[in-house]
């Protein structure tokens, strides 16, 4: 090599080195893809940097299996090519200064080289020479002339076109596999059946180079550069320079790569942020919006939520209730100690409910009526995480509830006002219309009608009673309670009720089944006076039920273990139908002639005042059936 | 002589209205419920009948009812201790409708009157 050799290769050095400084300044400057794979393919293709015709570039996918076609430089055509060239250097841009000019920056890649490249799928196959150069990271020489002229390799189909080609036929191997040395850093391809077909009806002329871009051992694409037009030989140098380049490209793309993959991360981690935030503040208002107050105490007895409702409770701000322990507050829900029954909550992993309660919180006494619900929650099955506490305020709803029933109170005591000035009108009509008709008579000197005035005594009389039961029935007299032996309170009242049964000859019979308690003495608590008209009541009613020459039975006997007494008393009348045995109890129900139908209303009252229950059953085979149940006097309290 | 049927549940009342009405010369039959009123009906062809509506086993409204669909002609009061019944179209088939009073004349003045409006 002669001295004007060497210094003609150092100058191309010189000069090439100069060009991947400009090319790596530029694309430093920026961060988008497209700009930087246009700024690179330019570098390569452009007059003053390696000047080749065209470069064409595919990215990998991200499955590794396709190279995708990007972007493509160069004229489409020769003609074009001539143009293009010509204008450049009529602009005598150098490199750099076209890469800052408007023209590269505004200007739209419209070419059809590039169109057509973004339609470009090549599928990876290890059998050839992409996937090959990939996978050792060396640039391959194609030289497929052979093909060309024998084959028509060429759409052109000119047998004229010929190549000033070296090809290296001694060097050429039908293998993929490459063993590169530091003077010749890449292999000839010779053999067209190595080549990917996609590539080669894209690329369409028979001589081009195949950079691998890998960064570090990712593989990122394949850079390709041909000299369609000029036809000028790719050189040793030539593919020296386009390996550093290409590891240079490899690394700027996939730096950007990574870098809009982590933006794009980055923007989806900044929505999903925002969802969550959206999310949390729903949550929020949710818990905030609904009317009871909502505590969240952790298996550590530390707060981790409460709402506002409840802060107004524990008269705190959130912010000094959350995250503190529960046990900083001393709260007692209807006399329990709060944390008591949290730690019961947790050991049982069973809810808890208090209905109508008061709350002391901190050593105040709530004014409100509460509905308290503790209830575990669980992340896993059977481990409580801890206790959600619901705190509901009744106040109102009970307010309302007492309300509501003394409205019915009262409209009850209309409707009984209704019934009893409607069971006073008809004796009081008679009284009335015979005192008038005395009266006439009287006046017009007629005789007078012994049974009117017997009438009008009745009916007076009628009309005693009635008051007086209703008097009873209204009056809230103190019961005078003291130890009632029922056995002989029981016969006194059926002696009183034998006078008139035995008119109509009527036995009474009295059984005490008194079991281990022998001689029947059954006491209970009571007001023996009341307990007297009750049974009077209900034995002369039954009398009363009854046909000539039958029986009403009186039965005591203890019952439910000697908790209790049952008297009952029995005729064989039937009442008459289900409506009436309904009915019975309530005041002024009567089926009788002369009844004011409020016997038994007060009866019932008598026996509920002694906590005690009065039912009746009837039908025509077995007659009528008065039960009444009484809480026997134990004899430890005798 | 005239002969009126008294439908009435309660026993004094029943004889007041009956004394009253003999008083003014007419024939009184009584009954003490609906059923039974209904018989006297069928049996003594009464020139008017006078009913209450609170009775038991057929209460006043059903007996009037029964009585019509056999009887268009006959003058029919109803009279009630309830006032409210007026507004029952039930008790429109009567042909006189009067609340329960110890005073009687009002009642006595109708008898009277759709008696002579029969006539004619």
């Amino acid at each position: 090599m002669s001295d004007e050799d060497i210094k003609e290769n150092y100058k191309d050095l010189v000069r090439q080195y100069n060009i991947l400084n400009q090319i790596s300044k530029t694309v430093a400057s920026t961060l988008d893809l497209n700009k930087i794979l246009k700024i690179i393919l330019t570098g390569v293709t452009f007059g003053d940097g390696f000047g080749f015709n065209r470069a064409f570039l595919f990215l990998i996918d991200r499955h590794q299996k396709n190279l995708i076609g990007r972007i493509a430089i160069g004229p489409a055509s020769e003609e074009e090519a001539w143009k293009v060239w010509g204008e450049i250097q009529h602009t005598n841009y150098s490199l750099e200064e076209y890469l800052n000019s408007e023209k590269f920056l505004n200007e739209p890649s419209t070419s059809v080289l590039d169109e057509k490249i973004r339609q470009v799928i090549i599928h990876l196959d290890e059998k050839k020479v992409l996937w090959q150069c990939l996978e050792d990271g060396v640039p391959r020489n194609v030289n497929l002339i052979n093909y060309y002229q024998d084959q028509n390799f060429n759409s052109n189909k000119n047998p004229e076109n010929t190549f000033d080609s070296d090809l290296d036929l001694e060097n050429g191997k039908s293998d993929v596999s490459c063993q590169p040395t530091p003077e010749k850093p890449y292999c000839y391809i010779y053999d067209k059946n190595l080549i990917e077909p996609e590539l080669l009806e894209y690329i369409d002329y028979p001589k081009f180079c195949i950079i691998p871009l890998i960064s570090r051992t990712i593989k990122v694409g394949i850079l390709i550069v041909d000299n369609k037009y000029n036809k000028r030989d790719i050189t040793d140098d030539d593919i020296k320079f386009l390996l550093m380049l290409g590891q240079f490209a490899a690394s700027s793309i996939r730096n950007t790569i990574i870098y809009n993959d982590l933006k794009d991360s980055l923007a989806a981690l900044e929505k999903l942020n925002m969802k969550l935030d959206y999310l949390r503040e729903y949550n929020e208002k949710i818990i905030e919006s609904i009317p009871v107050s909502i505590l969240v105490i952790d298996k550590y007895f530390k707060v981790t939520l409460c709402n506002e409702n409840c802060s107004k409770i524990m008269r705190a701000q959130k912010n000094q209730i959350i995250g503190r322990s529960i046990d900083t507050h001393s709260i007692f829900i209807d006399g329990a100690d709060l944390v008591e029954e949290i730690k019961k909550v947790m050991d049982e992993n069973k809810s808890e409910g208090f209905h109508k309660v008061n709350i002391k919180m901190d050593g105040r006494k709530t004014e409100e009526i509460y509905d308290v619900i503790l209830t575990p929650f669980k992340f896993f099955k059977d481990t409580p995480e801890g206790v959600v506490l619901i705190i509901e305020d009744i106040t109102a709803t009970v307010k309302l509830k007492k309300e509501l029933s003394e409205a019915k109170k009262l409209s009850e005591l209309g409707k009984l006002s209704a019934t009893i000035a409607h069971e006073i009108r008809n004796p009081l009509i008679a009284i009335g219309g015979y005192a008038i008709r005395l009266k006439r008579k009287y006046t017009q000197n007629q005789e007078i009608d012994p049974e009117a005035i017997d009438i009008i005594i009745n009916e007076v009389s009628r009309l005693e009673t009635i008051v007086n039961e209703i008097l009873d029935y209204a009056a809230d007299r103190k019961l005078e309670f003291t130890k009632v032996d029922l056995s002989s309170l029981m016969k006194e009242c059926i002696n009183l009720a034998e006078i008139s049964a035995e008119q109509n000859d009527i036995s009474i019979d009295f059984s005490c089944g008194c079991g281990i308690l022998g001689d029947c003495e059954l006491f209970v608590t009571g007001d023996y006076n009341k307990l007297k008209q009750a049974f009077l009541n209900i034995i002369n009613n039954a009398v009363e039920a009854s046909k000539k020459r039958s029986k009403v039975t009186v039965l005591i006997q203890t019952e439910d273990n000697y908790e209790n007494i049952m008297i009952k008393v029995h005729n064989y009348g039937y009442l008459g139908s289900e409506e009436i045995k309904h009915n019975i109890f309530l005041p002024f129900y009567t089926t009788k002639d002369r009844g004011t139908g409020l016997g038994l209303t007060i009866t019932k009252k008598i026996i509920e005042q002694h906590n005690g229950s009065i039912g009746v059953e009837s039908s025509v085979e077995n007659g009528t059936t008065f039960t009444i149940k009484l809480p026997l006097l134990k004899q430890e309290q005798n | 002589m005239k002969k009126i049927l008294v439908v009435e549940d309660d026993r004094p009342i029943r004889n007041l209205y009956k004394d009253e009405l003999i008083d003014e010369g007419y024939e009184v039959i009584t009954a003490a419920d609906g059923v039974i009123g209904y018989e006297m009906f069928k049996k003594h062809k009464p020139d008017l009948i006078t009913i209450d509506i609170k009775m038991p086993n057929m209460n006043g409204l059903e007996l009037l009812d029964k009585i019509r669909k056999e009887d268009k002609e006959v003058p029919i009061i109803i009279y009630s201790a309830y006032g409210e019944f007026t507004q029952n179209f039930s008790t429109w088939a009567a042909d006189e409708y009067l609340v329960k009073s110890s005073d009687l004349t009002e009642f006595k003045n109708k008898v009277k009157e759709l008696l002579e409006k029969r006539e004619n």
